[in-house]
């Protein structure tokens, strides 16, 4: 085994841990965030899980749940966690609604999907986030190496594209960018602005550094899956473990008791108690 | 009145920390640019504008 088909499952294993202690804290402390966290953090872990085996083998279910999970859902979950700690319970009742909903689309999306799959295009020698999409190659572009081609009408012009799994213009894609945006603004812009407003009242600093620490670990997994996109798709599963640890310490930081606890004395009316 | 001891658990930042006068700003800011140019970014492809 090489050490990119390794990695994905020390970050699956690593997101199991990350994901048990997250439920355990909801079913303690019955709040919300901790539910939406778990169910992104389960679906994080799903998707690694999948990409790991399909590093390995084919299995068109796998292939679904790497899809559905890690590609698109997952980070709007996560996100959503953060929402609920950062805005008003009504709002995030509405938004849990819209991704609920969006979710079930999603799904049927996929199940639409799984019948029209081009699984001759498979091989174990690339991740496969390098392989799931047909691309549409634009003028001037090369074709990378190892790829097939097809010519086809697309959008009523005839173009070139390069072979992958999910053929052009399926409406699941469609959805993803939506799920990621969300994810992307409410899970690393929540953590930035929660770090900033606990740096600007100069209270908790263990919030302050986990927080950045979410914020980091979030954009790496951005940052890989772009740098995979430009054919460097080694760097994928490196990004995804780097993810998963800072994610993780970033977590148990937060949670960690303040060990300088100040005792404050107060004076309070009689009438107050 | 009577005098009352509670205990204040929020911790405080430490005053002339180099990691939170220095770091922690500069790191905010980084990480908040980088966020806004991959939502820039993601939009852009969810718009059309840059082929991925």
């Amino acid at each position: 085994m090489s050490i990119n088909q390794i990695l994905p499952f020390i970050s699956t294993a690593i997101m199991l841990g990350f994901t048990v202690y997250v439920f355990q804290r909801f079913f303690v402390r019955r709040n919300l965030a901790f539910l939406y966290w778990g169910i992104g953090l389960a679906m994080f872990g799903a998707g690694s899980f999948a990409e790991a085996y399909l590093s390995l083998a084919w299995n068109k279910w796998v292939f679904f749940v790497w899809y559905l999970f890690g590609a698109a859902l997952n980070a709007a979950w996560l996100g959503h966690g953060t929402l609920n700690l950062l805005v008003r319970k009504s709002w995030v009742h509405v938004v849990t609604l819209a991704l609920i909903v969006g979710s079930l689309f999603a799904t049927y999306l996929m199940l639409q999907a799984m019948p029209k799959l081009d699984t001759a295009v498979f091989t174990t020698d690339k991740p496969i986030s390098e392989q799931y999409g047909t691309k549409v190659l634009e003028a001037g572009q090369t074709i990378p190496a190892d790829s097939e081609t097809i010519s086809t009408t697309y959008r009523g012009k005839e173009v070139t594209a390069v072979r992958g799994l999910l053929p052009l213009g399926t409406p699941v894609r469609l959805t993803t960018p939506f799920f990621n945006i969300y994810g992307l603004f409410t899970l690393v812009g929540g953590a930035i602005w929660s770090a900033y407003l606990f740096w600007r009242k100069r209270v908790m600093p263990n919030r302050v550094i986990a927080n950045i620490l979410i914020a980091a670990g979030a954009l790496s997994i951005g940052f890989a899956s772009t740098l995979t996109r430009l054919g460097y798709g080694q760097y994928l599963y490196f990004g995804e473990l780097i993810a998963a640890i800072l994610m993780f310490i970033g977590f148990r930081y937060a949670a960690r008791p303040q060990p300088d606890e100040v005792v404050v004395q107060e004076t309070i009316p009689a009438s107050a108690d | 009145m009577p005098n009352k001891t509670s205990t204040n658990n929020k911790s405080h930042i430490p005053p002339n920390s180099l990691l939170f006068e220095k770091i922690i700003p500069a790191l905010l800011i980084l990480l908040g640019v980088i966020t806004f140019g991959l939502i820039l970014f993601a939009a852009g492809v969810l718009l059309g504008f840059v082929h991925f």
